[in-house]
């Protein structure tokens, strides 16, 4: 099993941030609507040519936030930097960025080539070259050939092409993407999304990346900040946000997750052991730094951490009552009920090499969590 | 299909009045082609003579007389009317919002005749603006502005206001913010933002506000007899004045039934000629 310095994910975007100049950077910018906080003081670095993730449940406040770096918002407090320069004051049509809409907000009065020319000719670029950029544009998102055409006359995936075109095309200091695949179907969101990626990729242009979408957000980024009631709660590469997240709210918001009750045994700095029952496990010490042994403590396991146990094997383990057994093709889920451990049903995810026809609900099983992902958080008041 | 078991029913009060219409525009078309008896309210026999009197240089004078007022009328409504309704469409603030709502869409309801006297005390030569300018010393004789076209203009404008208004909201209210919003992030300032996106895209309501100001202020009576008092001739007055001062009937209502044509007529051209701007504007 992979340590989190193994991944290499953390260590080499921390050095970029401390060596290279932020393409954009956000110190304790904040927003409020009325009484309302949208935003509380987010603190943002973005290094050049990053895949960036602001992901959150709606009303998070990412939406403010990429208004906000887009200039659409005028921030309450802090400061904005876009490659260095300060922005905060800059009106919208100065900051050079791209932007994909939702809807894409693609001109319904003008054809695909002058979408993508609009942005040329209001930087007063010559015909010629407005023409052979436009052109390469369409050749980018592959789409050459269509230049002629409304936007009305495209499918949703081609309209998406001409939007991400329109906002490339003026060469954007940073490309914002605001739920972007939300209006696609399934099949065509998963070719879109890794051909955006690779787009992304070969032009190296910084991006952020709005959604709320978690295996959306895990699949493209580099890096995710994850929001909550305008709040960053933490922003780390998807292995860690995943495995390592910083507090409740992201490791119930990520991923799938059980709560199991245990109680502290003993705690230092790097590390905790946590009773669940006849277990003992080990997890990271921060979390539960200032708690007192014998603290209550919800221990946080992934469904594929948990894994069955023959009753005739050594060693401790929970006992579980099958309440639901769902088939999802390559793997099934199940639904434990753990007497005296979880106040709720503890999803175990198996992979297909167990027979889906071999539990019935009420069957008696044996699990473990066997994992070094496992963390757990201080009991919650209520 | 769809069965719709009240269509009848619905449909049926709406068939009643339109024959009610259909009956009145017949009368008016009946009499029109009858001659006058002088001194009597009774008419004569079929005659045409009614329409080849419409061709003297004095009522074709009249039709085109009308036909300018319209479309100056039109044309200054447009341009006071846009900023308002685009405030209506864009001001966040809610009070504001209902404000400009209110002042525009209040004199709706005053009715045509009471607008049209306001304008009287405004216009007139001991009125609220000769007052004014003669207090402050800036002209010594009143200027002239009751009895003539610029007066009506003026005044047909502030008739026309809270329609166009209504109609420009409409159209404009259906543009998605995010066009603006793109467009700013592509570099374009306010202006151009607004000249190569929302202009255009808010052209079918400026045709169809432009078209129902025109027809509606080609009908507007009270204010041109009121304020023109006589001297501004449109169609509607002459009726008027053929109808009740001389008790022409037939000739009124020939009079009428060519203004209806011409309505109809300069709707339809302008409709054709307006197609490619309304074009720009096509989602």
């Amino acid at each position: 099993m992979l340590t989190l310095t193994d991944t290499g994910l953390v260590e080499p975007a921390s050095q970029s941030l401390s060596t290279a100049r932020p393409a954009v950077q956000l110190d304790g910018v904040t927003k409020r609507f009325g009484n309302a906080t949208a935003l509380h003081e987010a603190w943002l670095k973005i290094v050049p040519g990053e895949f960036m993730t602001l992901l959150g449940p709606s009303g998070c406040g990412k939406t403010t936030l990429l208004n906000l770096i887009a200039g659409f918002l005028d921030a309450d407090g802090g400061e904005i930097f876009i490659d260095g320069t300060l922005v905060t004051e800059t009106p919208a049509h100065q900051r050079e960025i791209g932007i994909v809409f939702q809807n894409y907000a693609l001109f319904p009065h003008m054809t695909v080539a002058n979408n993508i020319a609009y942005g040329l000719k209001t930087r007063g670029i010559e015909a010629g070259e407005i023409r052979r950029r436009v052109e390469e544009a369409l050749a980018l998102v592959k789409l050459t050939g269509f230049d002629d055409r409304k936007p009305r006359q495209l499918s949703g995936g081609q309209q998406q092409r001409v939007a991400l075109a329109r906002a490339l095309v003026i060469r954007p200091k940073v490309l914002l993407l605001d739920e972007p695949f939300s209006a696609l179907d399934k099949n065509l969101r998963a070719s879109m999304q890794l051909e955006l990626k690779e787009i992304q990729q070969r032009l190296g242009v910084t991006t952020i990346f709005v959604t709320h979408d978690q295996a959306e957000a895990l699949s493209m980024s580099e890096r995710i900040a994850v929001m909550s009631a305008g709040r960053i709660h933490q922003i780390a590469g998807p292995q860690d946000v995943y495995r390592r997240p910083q507090d409740r709210f992201v490791a119930s918001f990520i991923g799938d997750a059980s709560v199991l009750s245990g109680r502290l045994v003993a705690v230092t700095e790097t590390a905790a052991q946590v009773a669940v029952g006849p277990l003992t496990v080990e997890v990271p010490g921060a979390p539960l730094a200032g708690l007192a042994a014998g603290a209550d403590v919800d221990l946080f396991v992934r469904p594929e951490h948990l894994v069955l146990v023959d009753q005739d094997a050594t060693g401790p383990a929970l006992n579980g009552i099958v309440k639901n057994q769902v088939f999802q093709g390559g793997h099934v889920d199940l639904y434990l009920e753990l007497a005296d451990h979880a106040a709720e049903p503890v999803l175990l995810r198996s992979s297909g090499a167990h027979s889906s026809s071999k539990f019935r609900s009420g069957d008696i099983v044996h699990v473990r969590p066997a994992s070094m992902d496992l963390i757990a958080f201080p009991k919650q008041d209520g | 299909m769809t069965q719709r078991p009240f269509l009848g029913w619905l449909v049926s009060p709406a068939v009643l009045l339109a024959l009610g219409l259909a009956a009145a525009m017949a009368a008016i078309l009946q009499y029109s082609v009858r001659a006058y008896v002088p001194g009597s309210l009774d008419v004569g026999g079929l005659t045409f003579e009614n329409f080849t009197t419409l061709l003297r240089p004095f009522y074709l004078w009249a039709f085109w007389n009308t036909i300018l007022l319209c479309l100056m009328t039109a044309t200054f409504t447009l341009i006071l009317a846009y900023p308002v309704a685009y405030a209506l469409v864009r001001v966040n603030n809610k009070a504001l919002k209902s404000f400009i709502l209110i002042a525009s869409i209040t004199p709706l309801f005053l009715g045509e005749v009471v607008r049209t006297y306001s304008w009287m005390i405004v216009l007139g030569n001991n009125g609220f603006i000769n007052s004014v300018l003669m207090s402050l010393g800036i002209i010594d004789s009143p200027l002239q502005m009751m009895f003539t076209t610029s007066g009506v203009v003026a005044a047909l404008v502030h008739v026309t206001m809270p329609i166009m208004v209504i109609m420009l909201t409409a159209g404009l209210s259906h543009i998605d913010r995010n066009y603006e919003k793109a467009a700013e992030s592509l570099g374009a300032g306010p202006i151009r933002c607004f000249m190569t996106v929302t202009l255009p895209l808010s052209m079918p309501g400026v045709v169809a506000g432009f078209s129902t100001a025109f027809a509606w202020t080609f009908s507007a009576f009270a204010t041109p007899q009121l304020i023109g008092g006589g001297k501004v001739n449109t169609v509607s007055t002459l009726v008027y004045q053929l109808g009740f001062a001389s008790f022409n009937f037939p000739f009124a209502a020939s009079l009428s039934f060519a203004g209806l044509v011409m309505t109809f007529a300069v709707l339809a051209l302008m409709k054709r000629a307006m197609r490619p701007i309304e074009r720009l504007g096509e989602q």
